[in-house]
């Protein structure tokens, strides 16, 4: 595996309601590596979305440090996060988050215009990739829940971003799309080289990963292999 | 970025119902503001161009203060150095058959040649000899008249026709063009005279002055002197207060709308902020979402107001007939006809509508901009939010209150200070709404619920759930409704204090020739004198003059009459204030005293024809005849003063205890038939008044309709926007077992419980207001005290009105309901 791509230095993520302090995130310190398929389990409420969300930007840490390909988040400000975004990160939903005025290829291209792509081509393309030739033209409640994810998908790699991250990416959908979809994202993530971070609840995303990670109470563990997950 | 504008001006046609409702949301109240403001602009117009017109090329006129001018005075006028040319002119009114008004010139046809071409025209396109005949007859024939084309056509008249008029039969012996549309009646000067009663007398003398300062010298003692500019510029002032309150009143239905337009954008945030979550998280800038979320807001803001501009446009026509009849009954005749259509409307239009939906969005767009992409796409509303901040923003609704308290005090700096006191109180009042529909579900809920069982509490739920998209049409709802309260409730004591008024000065039995077109010869009044019974003859003159710059008038009476037959009430003191009247002291109308501060115990000087002469104020009594203020006094003070014997009307008093009253009454009556004067009752005249008081408010009515209109459409979306927004909700209804009727019926509760809602806070904002406009806006527009009497019927017209409003807006809904709500499933895409 190559450099590091991901690094976070006592990640803390705090909050307060009604008048209660608790922590989403405490302390983590992981470091990925380029082109790394990485799978974080964890149980509903341990902060794996609020992980995400902080390494997107979308989210402040309260302390400890963030680093996205050698940069540190906290100094780009909000202008330098937006271009992160835009430039080296793609999202994937687990309620897919299309925009529902826009069409399967507006969607894709919507990505690639954000980075001042003007040409639709890579879009239509990203749509053929994902297995989604023919139906550019739809909008998304003319499509069906895997279909929705996989322009979702399309959308994330349309402009070959180094970092996808995918929050519970199968979550929405039955076993068996569930499982093509993994198979796709995986697949073309390590065709472009691409680090993918998945967090799921579905066991058999960690056959996917290279690296298996769990996360308890806002702590993160790395595991070893799927079997110890059951454990 | 292309792609995020398109996804959000996509919106606008996916849920192309919702967007038609809130586009004529928009349009309508562009449309009163441009309406009311083209209509304004063409009575004025119309005055410019009638004054141009009928000044022809003359510079300036003279005439005497008051009352007509003699005619020998022409002969001086004539041979002054400054005077190079003049032309006498009688300019009064006669009225048409279904009593119309309109205006007749005496003029002469020789001299007018060098000032106007109206009586050089006569013939133009006949004959020599035809021509010369036609001429003749206008000069020698006592009936003949020139009438002007567009009245010509109206009434069908041509050349050889009779014109029945209040004057007799006239003979239209030419029709000439009047590039102006102001109908128009010529005659000979001579001829005029006869028909008015006016020998030896003309209005005035309309003149070419080549040096004015030494003509003015010449001429200052015992004359009025005016410039074609100081004439536009007195007739306009006339009408400062009157078109001001007008255009207020369109602005107030332009309020209106732009609350339409918060609410729409804040429905159109509603249904962006998940959009906007996923925009963020995919790259983009929030100024990129905000630039889209504008362009669509401004979409919706030009189209309306294109829309609007054009309405405006078509509604003008409709209010310049309406403004005219208004402004010739209160001020002047004056007939505007609608303007041409310029693209300059609709895009007057469009900026309104445009710049509206600017100042409706703002917050709406800060609230995008704050968008967090974490909340939304974890699905948090904005809408638990909004309960939270009920209270934070009733807040902001108190200190406007208070900024509206604080301009009322400051009022009478300018007129302007209490209009803006007005709309900070609307303000103030619309940001209670949240805690209105808060305080209002314990008691609506148990009402719906045993009106209309479950549906109906949900309903009224929902209304207290979705407070942030439900309060915004409320608050619109409610300002409409509070403003036709406000408006009617103010007209209601309006028209009881003047009915109070008439009832103690206008205490005659029987009045003759008030129609004002007609007078009243001086040796009727003597007539009327020699009948043994009657108690006492009001002779009344009044004239408009100008005092300290600005236009008023003065009222002669006879001060011994009213004392003893009248109950005037005063400011200060009470019948002891006639006895210095009838020695030649004047007494003030409440609006020449809060006007021209004029109080008890003050002088005032008038130009009389022997100069200034000043004059002791001896009391002010309230009046409500012209806003514009009288100086009433004794018919030998005035006849002293303007040396002017003509008679506008009188009025017959008669000792009620007299037994030969109803035979006396007769005997007047049969008398003033004999000359042809028009004589009504007491009751006729106050009757007369009183439609003419009503008519003058038929702008205000078409207002108050207009604001309900464009409230309707807002309670329409916003039930609309209720039953889109929530699909996912109306999923879980179905699934629980609920009918396509039960979820109609639920629309229909949420509708007449917003409507409830509104009218139930408009009964308290509506009476505020009523007392705003009387205690605030009347006093410094019309300078007049209006007494706050309860009426139930405004309260019960605009209660019937928000019913049938909210039913009507949930129509629409409810269709859509029986269309898609079989169809809804619970699913997040």
């Amino acid at each position: 595996m190559g450099e590091s791509i991901i690094r976070t230095y006592d990640l803390w993520k705090r909050y307060e309601v009604q008048g209660h302090n608790g922590a989403a995130i405490r302390g983590v310190e992981v470091d990925i590596r380029r082109g790394q398929i990485v799978a974080l389990f964890g149980k509903s409420g341990s902060g794996k979305t609020t992980f995400l969300n902080l390494l997107a930007g979308l989210d402040v840490p309260s302390a400890g440090r963030i680093e996205i390909d050698g940069r540190d988040l906290a100094g780009l400000g909000e202008t330098g996060r937006t271009r992160l975004r835009r430039e080296k990160l793609g999202f994937v939903f687990q309620f897919f988050n299309l925009l529902p005025t826009l069409t399967a290829l507006e969607n894709v291209f919507l990505a690639l215009e954000l980075t001042g792509g003007a040409d639709a081509k890579p879009a239509v393309e990203a749509l053929v990739l994902v297995g989604l030739q023919g139906k550019e033209h739809r909008y998304p409640h003319e499509l069906s829940g895997g279909e929705q994810q996989r322009v979702a998908i399309a959308r994330a790699l349309v402009k070959g971003p180094p970092i996808i991250l995918a929050d519970e990416p199968t979550g929405n959908l039955d076993s068996a799309t569930g499982a093509q979809i993994l198979a796709l994202l995986v697949e073309r993530c390590r065709a472009a080289g691409t680090t993918l971070i998945m967090v799921s609840h579905a066991l058999n995303t960690c056959d996917y990963a290279d690296r298996i990670l769990r996360m308890t109470d806002g702590r993160i563990v790395e595991v070893h292999s799927c079997r110890e997950l059951t454990q | 970025m292309k792609s995020v504008i398109r996804s959000f001006l996509r919106y606008l046609v996916r849920r192309r119902s919702l967007s038609t409702l809130h586009l004529l949301g928009i349009a309508v109240g562009v449309a009163a503001a441009v309406g009311m403001t083209l209509a304004s602009r063409s009575a004025l117009r119309s005055l410019e161009e009638a004054v141009d017109f009928l000044r022809g090329g003359a510079t300036h006129t003279l005439e005497r203060p008051a009352g007509p001018l003699e005619e020998e005075v022409l002969a001086r006028l004539a041979t002054d150095p400054a005077v190079r040319s003049l032309a006498p002119v009688i300019d009064r009114q006669v009225r048409l058959e279904g009593d119309e008004k309109i205006r007749l010139l005496g003029l002469d046809p020789f001299l007018d040649r060098e000032v106007r071409s109206v009586t050089a025209r006569i013939g133009r396109s006949e004959s020599d000899d035809a021509r010369q005949r036609l001429f003749s007859a206008f000069l020698f024939d006592p009936r003949a008249v020139l009438v002007d084309e567009g009245t010509a056509r109206r009434l069908g008249l041509a050349a050889g026709s009779t014109l029945p008029t209040s004057q007799g039969s006239l003979k239209v012996v030419y029709v000439f063009p009047n590039p102006t549309g102001e109908p128009l009646i010529v005659a000979d000067i001579g001829h005029a005279q006869e028909l008015f009663g006016l020998r030896g007398m003309i209005d005035r003398a309309d003149l070419v002055i080549a040096e004015e300062a030494p003509f003015r010298a010449r001429w200052d003692k015992g004359f009025k002197i005016e410039s074609g500019r100081q004439k536009t510029e007195t007739l306009t002032a006339l009408l400062g207060a009157f078109r001001l309150n007008l255009q207020v009143l369109s602005l107030f239905a332009l309020f209106v709308g732009v609350l339409l337009i918060y609410n729409t954008a804040m429905f159109a945030v509603v249904s962006r902020r998940r959009d906007a979550g996923i925009l963020l998280a995919i790259g983009a800038s929030r100024r990129q979402i905000a630039a889209a979320f504008l362009v669509e807001v401004l979409i919706l803001g030009t189209a309306g107001g294109a829309l609007g501009g054009l309405l405006g446009y078509l509604l003008s026509g409709l209010l310049a007939k309406v403004v005219g009849e208004a402004v010739s009954t209160l001020y002047f005749f004056l007939k505007p006809s609608a303007l041409p259509w310029s693209f300059w409307n609709l895009g007057g239009g469009i900026v309104l509508g445009a710049a509206a939906s600017l100042v409706g969005c703002l917050p709406s767009l800060l609230e995008l901009g704050r968008v967090e992409p974490v909340r939304v796409l974890q699905g948090r509303t904005a809408s638990r939010g909004a309960r939270k901040t009920t209270n934070r923003v009733a807040l902001w609704g108190a200190l406007c209150l208070a900024v509206a308290a604080a301009l009322f005090l400051l009022a009478s700096l300018h007129l302007y200070v209490g209009f803006a006191g007005a709309f900070a109180f609307l303000t103030g009042a619309s940001l209670f709404t949240g805690l209105a529909i808060v305080w209002s579900v314990p008691v609506l809920k148990p009402l719906f619920g045993s009106v209309m069982g479950l549906s109906g509490r949900i309903a009224v739920g929902n209304i207290r759930e979705n407070l942030g998209r439900t309060s915004v049409a409320v608050a619109a709802f409610m300002i409409a409704l509070s403003l036709s309260i406000g408006l009617g409730a103010m007209i209601d004591s309006f028209r009881t204090s003047v009915v109070w008024w008439m009832n103690s000065q206008l205490r005659g039995e029987l009045y003759i020739s008030t129609k004002g077109d007609v007078h009243v010869p001086e040796d009727f009044y003597e007539e009327l004198g020699g009948i043994a019974g009657i108690g006492g003859i009001d002779i009344f003159r009044n004239v408009q003059i100008t005092f300290r710059g600005k236009p008023t008038s003065v009222t002669s009476i006879d001060a011994s009459v009213l004392q003893r037959y009248d109950r005037f009430v005063w400011f200060e003191g009470g019948g002891e204030n006639w006895e210095p009247v009838k020695r030649g002291s004047v007494i003030v109308s409440e609006s020449f005293s809060r006007r021209f501060d004029v109080k008890k115990g003050d002088r005032i000087t008038l130009d009389g024809v022997d100069g200034p002469r000043e004059l002791p104020v001896t009391g002010v009594f309230y009046d409500y005849s012209t806003e514009h203020g009288v100086v009433m006094m004794d018919r030998s003070t005035y006849l002293g003063l303007y040396r002017d014997r003509t008679i506008n009307s009188l009025g017959i008093f008669i000792d009620e205890t007299n037994p030969d009253r109803e035979a006396l009454i007769a005997e007047v009556k049969r008398r003033a038939r004999a000359r042809g004067l028009p004589v009504a009752t007491r009751a006729e005249f106050h009757r007369r008044i009183l439609d003419i008081f009503d008519g003058t408010f038929a702008v205000t009515r078409s207002m108050r309709i207009l604001a309900v209109i464009v409230a309707f459409f807002g309670i329409a979306g916003a039930l609309m926007t209720l039953f889109l927004e929530r699909r996912k909700e109306f999923g879980i209804f179905r699934a629980l077992g609920f009918s396509t009727g039960d979820v109609a019926r639920l629309t229909v509760a949420e509708g007449v419980a917003m409507g409830i809602v509104s009218f139930a806070m408009s009964v308290i904002v509506g009476t505020a207001f009523a007392l705003i406009l009387i205690k605030v806006i009347n006093l410094e527009s019309f300078h007049w005290t209006v007494f706050y009497h309860f009426t139930l019927q405004p309260y019960l017209v605009t209660g019937l009105t928000a019913l049938a409003a909210s039913l009507a807006a949930a129509a629409y809904p409810v269709w859509s309901v029986y269309r898609k709500y079989p169809v809804v499933q619970i699913r997040e895409e």
